[in-house]
């Protein structure tokens, strides 16, 4: 496995970014966390590029989809580690938001208490205590990426210290989502059990129905995507990217030169985790819910996905994909929707055979059928095309 | 013309059909002392009603019962015959051709005869008015009925009448149940009729009565007469001292006994837990375990199993009937059957997908998913999103009780054929040739393939063979809970988890680590509740994985990754 992923991801290269790397990085940027809002704001809705709040709305679901995807990705494509718990980070960080949100309904809930609703139903007659720090909007962005960050750090630094890795480590990933979903499902655990949390009715004072919060919380998500994107090509390309690759292709030999391998791989565990958890935190307000079944184990493997059809250990597949899969989704459960498992039953089983390197190396791949065909066609061939 | 020729057959065949009937018969009613009176009761002016039928309690006749339900039920008839005498009837379930309906003599519910003409007696739906009851008549009929369930033929039926007469506390029932003591043979009926005499005595005038009875109940651990002790310990007037003192012994007596039956019963629950466990994890123990691919569609090749084992009940229904003696046979012809499905569906998923990806694990885990997603929507498309009926053979139903412990024949059953798969596979493996190669194939695939091993052949079965053990657990599974599209991946952590705690590639710490973990779990389970025990199970094996990451039996490996 290890050296058909070296040969599939091309070699470091040391710049961040070239000049005509930063231009293709800022245009689509600008269009999206700039172009599109205005447009949004100041075209007539009949208007052929207005995007509806709706449009928006959608796309900034998706753009925390990518930088979930872009975990994955950096924790898959660049550490080898396959984590199927990413989903249960991601809806930590939703959580951890969802229960600020929360609070902040007020006396505007169903039964015009203090205590969110569930908590009137299941018969609570004050906070529990662990909810208080949640009023206050600082607390409740720290615990977004702190929660999942712990977790992943005892998770991590059990594991990797005992040097689990591969298909173990998976599985290990997964159970412990498992287990988490199983937890968060209980009533008596204390965060609305099947239902989650709903209802959220406004975030630092701003009416989440309005079109201008769903405008800032899309142009939040997208600076957050190109944020992350950033930090990570930062990362990918620093000398600590060689590294990660390096444990990615053969981490005894990476430990017996003398490096702490362990401690490496927690650190980009626990700050994937952390990232991940913001993206959660602005998935929530946006869709309105966050429930269980968003820390499925399913879940955790339907963000692999995107990262597998994209195309792993490059940063843009992890984008594409998590848009194209969702774009394909929303598309495919409307049109045919008990066709839809099969599309994306298919559509695993097609990339890992026959794309193992995405969407992304698709170019690469007619570039070099078309080599092959201009090689091996004859010269009356090419000059009837039209020399 | 037609009409009239249906008309002539029918009253042709009514006519025919209970002459034959009552010359198969020995006579045309049979008159037994205890029908008569219940004839009598039944047409007795409504004055003296209620005594004929009070009358009638403890007498022994398989008439009564039915006939009294059916007059509370409204489904009772007086008949005025030819001669002006009048016979109670109730009607025929099922009405004729043109909705006419034959009137049933409540004794032997055959065709009532009109006394003068010999002819049947038909009716009209709506026709007759049912026979009314008053409050008293209710009274006396629910006071028949109570107590006619003690002579009851069937033991079963007797023995509940028997606990709830005891439940009643009524001194008025002691003189039947003492008389039917002495006549019962049934073990388990005279079990009960000893609780339920002690139980009513408990409020007897005479003290050394009531010690008695204390006693008697401690004996048999009755759970009622413990819940009886503690409510007449907190009673205003307490019980005399002696008698509170028994009270509490046998209170801790009968706890005692019953913690002990508890503690064995969810040991065996946990045993029969971890043999379902053991079953799934087989499968995957090998195509996981010893051939590396991470098969995320194994619980849909169990649920293939267990829809197998739906259709072959199917088509034993349709063949045999429900509940007939030929449908009982249905699982076991099931068994073969759920094998060769699985089987042949993961031939076809080795073949198509996992062939290309032996070298690729973890690309095996999303292929796989991929396919087990197609197979839920399958699963969905042929057989309904929701759960079938998979009707338990009779043999598979009902418990044997050792000193109150219940062993369920089905868990039974999962106990020994978990422990019969678990022999065929280790015979498999370690005593046939096919099992030499898969494990020369699964130690290095390469250096099989050198000294002229098929290694995709030996693949491609051990793949089918992990393959139809799962489809056998989905047939054992489909008798212990319910069989639905999504039913795989309520199993297929738990199996994983299995296989990693017991060390990969190993029969024998599946066998333990399934059987450990099913038992933890069952025992768990009553203290922390079901899904708190899961989790904290689960908890435990990623702590545990800690401390021995390769397993319980880990594989030996000089190999470094």
């Amino acid at each position: 496995m290890s050296s058909t992923a070296s040969s599939r991801v091309p070699d470091v290269e040391p710049r961040f970014f070239t000049r005509a790397q930063w231009a293709s990085f800022i245009i689509p940027t600008l269009i999206l966390a700039v172009l599109l809002p205005v447009f949004n704001a100041v075209l007539p809705p009949d208007h052929l590029l207005h995007p509806s709040t709706f449009t928006l709305n959608l796309y900034g679901k998706y753009a925390t989809y990518a930088v979930l995807a872009l975990g994955v990705d950096l924790l898959w494509g660049y550490l080898g580690i396959l984590s199927l718990g990413q989903s249960l980070f991601f809806a930590l960080g939703g959580y951890a938001f969802g229960m600020h949100l929360l609070l902040m309904i007020g006396k505007d809930g169903q039964y015009k208490s203090d205590l969110p609703d569930y908590m009137v139903f299941l018969g609570y007659k004050a906070l529990p205590a662990h909810w208080e720090p949640f009023y206050s909007f600082g607390f409740a962005a720290f615990a977004v990426m702190a929660v999942p960050a712990l977790l992943a750090f005892v998770f991590g630094w059990l594991a990797f210290r005992s040097r689990i890795k591969g298909v173990y480590l998976s599985i290990l990933t997964q159970a412990l989502t498992y287990a988490a979903a199983l937890l968060f499902f209980r009533n008596d655990f204390g965060f609305g059990g099947n239902n989650g949390f709903t209802d959220f009715k406004r975030v630092l004072g701003a009416d989440l129905n309005s079109v201008e919060t769903r405008r800032s919380l899309y142009i939040a998500s997208v600076l957050l995507l190109a944020g992350v994107f950033l930090l990570y090509r930062w990362l990918t390309r620093a000398k600590f990217g060689h590294l990660m690759q390096a444990i990615r292709d053969g981490e005894n030999r990476v430990l017996f030169s003398g490096y702490a391998t362990a401690r490496y791989k927690l650190f980009v565990f626990v700050l994937v985790a952390a990232i991940t958890g913001v993206a959660g935190a602005l998935y929530v307000p946006q869709v309105g819910i966050i429930n269980p079944s968003e820390m499925t184990a399913e879940k955790s493997i339907e963000a692999v996905v995107w990262v597998a059809v994209g195309g792993r250990g490059t940063l843009l597949g992890p984008i594409l994909g998590a848009l194209f899969v969702n774009a394909l989704k929303s598309w495919a459960t409307r049109a045919a929707p008990e066709l839809w498992l099969y599309f994306l039953g298919g559509l695993f089983v097609t990339v890992v055979l026959f794309l193992p390197g995405g969407l992304i190396s698709l170019p690469a791949k007619f570039r070099s059928i078309w080599a092959k065909f201009r090689s091996k066609a004859p010269a009356s061939d090419s000059s009837a095309i039209g020399h | 013309m037609l009409r009239l020729l249906v008309r002539l057959s029918l009253s042709f065949s009514l006519l025919l059909a209970p002459s034959l009937m009552l010359r198969a018969a020995s006579g045309p009613v049979s008159h037994s002392p205890a029908r008569a009176q219940l004839i009598a009761a039944l047409v007795a002016p409504p004055a003296e009603q209620a005594a004929a039928i009070r009358a009638l309690v403890g007498v022994e006749d398989s008439a009564i019962t039915p006939a009294l339900n059916a007059w509370r039920a409204g489904e009772l008839f007086l008949v005025t015959l030819g001669d002006g005498t009048r016979a109670p009837a109730t009607l025929a379930p099922a009405p004729g051709a043109e909705g006419q309906l034959l009137a049933l003599s409540v004794d032997s519910a055959t065709p009532l005869l009109d006394s003068t003409s010999g002819k049947p007696l038909i009716f009209a739906p709506k026709q007759l008015k049912p026979l009314d009851t008053t409050a008293p008549l209710r009274r006396a009929i629910r006071d028949v009925l109570e107590v006619a369930g003690v002579s009851d033929p069937t033991p079963s039926v007797r023995r509940e009448s028997v606990e709830r007469l005891g439940q009643s506390r009524k001194a008025e029932h002691l003189p039947l149940l003492k008389a039917r003591l002495v006549i019962e043979k049934v073990p388990v009926v005279r079990a009960a009729l000893t609780d339920a005499i002690a139980f009513i005595q408990l409020a007897d005038s005479d003290s050394k009565v009531r010690l008695a009875a204390i006693a008697s109940l401690t004996e048999a651990h009755s759970l009622a007469a413990a819940a009886r002790f503690k409510e007449q310990l907190a009673a205003t007037p307490a019980p005399p001292a002696d008698e509170a003192a028994a009270m509490v012994a046998a209170l801790k007596k009968i706890e005692a006994h019953w913690q002990i039956v508890n503690f064995f019963g969810n040991l065996f629950r946990g045993l029969s837990a971890g043999s379902v466990l053991l079953l799934i994890a087989l499968g995957l123990a090998i195509t996981f375990g010893l051939m590396g691919v991470i098969n995320m569609a194994h619980g849909e090749l169990m649920v293939v199993g267990a829809y197998a084992t739906f259709v072959v009940q199917n088509i034993f229904v349709s063949a045999f009937g429900l509940g007939s003696f030929g449908f009982n046979f249905y699982f076991i012809a099931a068994l073969p059957v759920a094998f060769a499905a699985a089987a042949a569906v993961g031939l076809l998923m080795e073949r198509g997908v996992i062939q290309f990806l032996y070298k690729r694990p973890l690309e095996s885990l999303l292929a796989t998913w991929g396919v087990s997603l197609a197979l839920q929507q399958t699963f969905r498309l042929v057989f309904g999103p929701a759960n079938v009926q998979i009707n338990a053979p009779s043999w598979l139903q009902g418990s044997a009780a050792i000193s109150d412990v219940l062993f369920a024949y089905n868990r039974l059953f999962v106990i020994g054929f978990a422990a019969l798969v678990v022999l065929g596979v280790w015979l498999v493996l370690n005593r046939t040739s096919l099992g030499l190669l898969v494990r020369a194939v699964m130690q290095n695939r390469q250096m099989a393939s050198c000294i002229g091993v098929k290694t995709t052949h030996v693949n491609m079965m051990t793949f089918g063979f992990g393959s139809g053990l799962a489809g056998l657990a989905g047939a054992c599974l489909s008798q212990l809970g319910n069989v639905g599209p999504s039913m795989g991946q309520l199993h297929i952590i738990d199996a994983f988890m299995v296989v990693v705690s017991g060390g990969v590639g190993n029969i024998l710490g599946t066998v333990a680590a399934s059987l450990g973990i099913g038992t933890v779990d069952q025992l768990l389970q009553p203290v922390l509740g079901a899904v708190m025990g899961k989790i904290l199970v689960l908890f435990a094996i990623i702590l545990f994985l800690q401390w021995r990451p390769g397993g319980l039996f880990p594989t030996r490996n000089r190999s470094l990754d």
